[in-house]
């Protein structure tokens, strides 16, 4: 099983996060800074467009009083980005790595398992930032750093599990890696991170963005960073049951199929 | 390459068993690679199995030296694969007992854009080295590589020259019991090379066990104990590497002879050489040993009486260069005067030819050397397997003796 080989081989695991971390911005003059950028320049773009071309109110966060939406949108957009850009670049690596699959015997899953890591860390990085940029609306939220940490182990069980199935079904089907763009776009725009749940006037749509699969962890993130209170138990107990069954079958699926990858690049 | 430490308290009498083992590949006919044609084919691919190894078994004791041979396509680079566990195998079984790692491909898992030193860790990793073990193999581990202040640098930067010798230093580094190559040991510079046999003979000396596949008979032949000859995916033959090798190679030419280089003719051809035989204890043949005497006979028709015919042969490397050149008028042997149909002998005794493939080139000339009558450019080539010779560079035999005397040295 793959939990396992990763203890036993965590070395290997380690050094493969920190190749990550250490190539993604090479030959960048910011570097780092990108990590914050990104999220920062898609802030300003859907603030305008919520706020000056849509004309719509930030919602009133319940504890922290906050009324602010660039800050609604990171608190929701940073879980989501952590998630779909670990899938993307999981189903890229494992892609990349046919060169060492082929030549070297080694637990495939920690091509899958260091990008996770890579962004754990990343993720970690603008939420000390984001916490800081709160200050500045005299928001004080690093006690909040506690819940997030939790929700973030659920959330990279669920991440998990979908870079695994992904990552190994492309081997075979390289339309998974276009597919998946499309997915994961749907997935961004169902999730309530560019607009407000209660302002939504369909219920269709209202209980998808709050019970989606990445809706529900957007809701999770922006209740314990934006409003600063604990999600409620039947929130955690569901996010926790649905993350631990994408793991258990996406390492399923990849255990499956990974024996199969050094003969079929 | 990569490290498995899959021992146990028992100590069997094999360092690796292979039982029955069968591989088969799918050969896709119409690969369905999207999965709109995956769907439209009902969920199943078409394809026909083929058998890369087929019941193939064996045991390696400790501290053998076991090289696998066999021609392209034989399977023995699948059944390194499948020892490796890269490959599963489709049935059969491979059990190893010792701490093994394979060296498929130097460098497998190097990232160009990360250091030397980040690279070797990296590297030692892949292969299944713990932090500690690598921290305390670092330093040989570089000096082996022989990188000096390049070792910060990132690996892009580096000539191919130093690349391989970071890859092999990690790798022989890894220390294992048992170690599993690939063709590999023709890497870098002569110096380099040189470094790696010792410390090749140093692992054997330390009774630790090897596996070798390769397409090179000479390299099973100087540094194996046993050899496996791998065809078609099945084990044709077991034993002695010498004899093996020799089997194997005389198979392999037997198949290849036909295929020689174009014979090119010219000349006035008013005296041909009609057909060119090798002949060793009176057998014609097509290849012989180091050390034979071999006979070279030219059967020759003069259309019309020629006078003082210079009949002359040259035997030269594949590269092209002249071995040896002799003709008649030097052996003063030049008939005065031919018609009709004859033969010419040369005798040559204890041949120094290495083994290797030669060709013999043929002319008939007047007593001149200006006039051509014919010129038979490859008339024909001929392999020489080992012999009394067990030389592998150069092109031929010195039939040297050795004596090396001094105080200290004793004799094996």
């Amino acid at each position: 099983m793959s939990i396992r080989t990763a203890l036993a081989q965590r070395n290997l695991l380690y050094l493969l996060s920190q190749k990550e971390l250490r190539t993604r911005y090479r030959k960048s003059i910011l570097g780092w800074a990108w990590s914050l950028l990104n999220p920062l320049s898609q802030m300003i773009i859907f603030s305008i467009i919520f706020l000056k071309v849509f004309d719509g109110n930030a919602p009133r966060g319940a504890a922290s009083g906050l009324d602010n939406f660039p800050l609604y949108f990171l608190s929701g957009l940073l879980p989501f980005q952590f998630f779909s850009i670990s899938v993307t670049a999981a189903i890229g690596n494992v892609q990349g790595g046919a060169s060492l699959i082929k030549k070297v015997a080694f637990p495939h899953e920690h091509l899958v398992f260091s990008i996770v890591i890579a962004q754990l860390v990343t993720i970690g990085i603008e939420l000390v930032v984001l916490s800081i940029s709160f200050l500045f609306f005299g928001y004080f939220m690093f006690q909040w750093l506690l819940p997030m940490a939790l929700l973030l182990v659920l959330i990279s069980l669920f991440t998990t599990g979908v870079a695994l199935a992904l990552s190994a079904a492309n081997v075979f089907f390289h339309d998974i890696n276009y597919l998946w763009g499309i997915v994961a776009q749907l997935m961004f725009y169902s999730s309530p991170i560019i607009f407000v749940p209660s302002q939504v006037p369909s219920e269709a749509v209202r209980f998808i963005s709050n019970w989606g699969p990445t809706g529900s962890f957007v809701r999770a993130s922006q209740r314990i960073l934006y409003d600063g209170q604990w999600p409620s138990i039947e929130r955690w107990a569901y996010i926790a049951a649905f993350s631990m069954a994408t793991f258990a079958i996406g390492a399923w699926i990849f255990n499956k199929l990974s024996p199969r990858f050094a003969e079929e690049f | 390459m990569a490290l498995h430490d899959r021992s146990n308290g028992a100590s069997p009498n094999y360092a690796l068993r292979v039982s029955e083992v069968s591989k088969t590949f799918r050969i896709h006919q119409e690969r369905a690679s999207s999965l709109k044609a995956f769907i439209a084919a009902g969920g199943r691919n078409r394809y026909e199995e083929f058998w890369a190894l087929r019941d193939v078994s064996f045991d390696v004791e400790p501290g053998q030296a076991l090289g696998i041979i066999g021609h392209n396509g034989s399977g023995k680079s699948t059944l390194l694969k499948c020892m490796a566990g890269i490959l599963t195998p489709k049935s059969g079984n491979i059990e190893v007992t010792k701490r093994m790692a394979a060296l498929l491909e130097l460098g497998a898992g190097f990232h160009q854009e990360l250091s030397g030193r980040d690279n070797v860790f990296l590297n030692a990793a892949i292969l299944g080295m713990g932090r500690k073990e690598i921290a305390k193999r670092f330093d040989e581990i570089v000096d082996f590589a022989d990188l000096g202040q390049f070792i910060d640098n990132p690996v892009k930067t580096y000539s191919s020259g130093m690349y391989v010798r970071l890859a092999f230093a990690v790798a022989i580094n890894v220390d294992p019991e048992l170690l599993l190559i690939d063709e590999i040991l023709a890497v870098g510079d002569v110096t380099f090379q040189a470094k790696c046999m010792e410390k090749f003979v140093d692992f054997r000396q330390q009774g630790r066990t090897l596996v070798l596949v390769t397409h090179d008979a000479t390299t099973v032949r100087n540094f194996c104990d046993r050899a496996i000859w791998l065809d078609h995916g099945s084990v044709r033959m077991e034993g002695n590497p010498a004899e093996v090798v020799d089997q194997y190679t005389e198979t392999m030419l037997g198949a290849e002879t036909s295929a020689g280089a174009e014979v090119g003719r010219r000349g006035d051809g008013k005296l041909t050489i009609d057909t060119v035989e090798l002949i060793v204890s009176g057998v014609p043949v097509d290849r012989f040993h180091t050390g034979d005497d071999l006979t070279v006979r030219l059967h020759f028709t003069a259309h019309e009486p020629i006078d003082k015919p210079v009949f002359a042969i040259n035997i030269a490397s594949l590269g092209g260069a002249t071995i040896t050149a002799p003709s008649s008028r030097q052996a003063d042997k030049t008939p005065a005067r031919v018609s009709g149909s004859g033969s010419v002998d040369i005798l040559m005794e204890n041949v120094p030819l290495i083994a290797q493939r030669y060709v013999l080139h043929t002319e008939v000339t007047g007593f001149g050397r200006q006039h051509v009558y014919d010129h038979l450019q490859n008339a024909r080539t001929f392999d020489v397997v080992t012999g009394t010779s067990r030389e592998t560079s150069g092109v031929v035999t010195l039939h040297p003796k050795w004596t090396i005397t001094g105080d200290g040295v004793e004799t094996a």
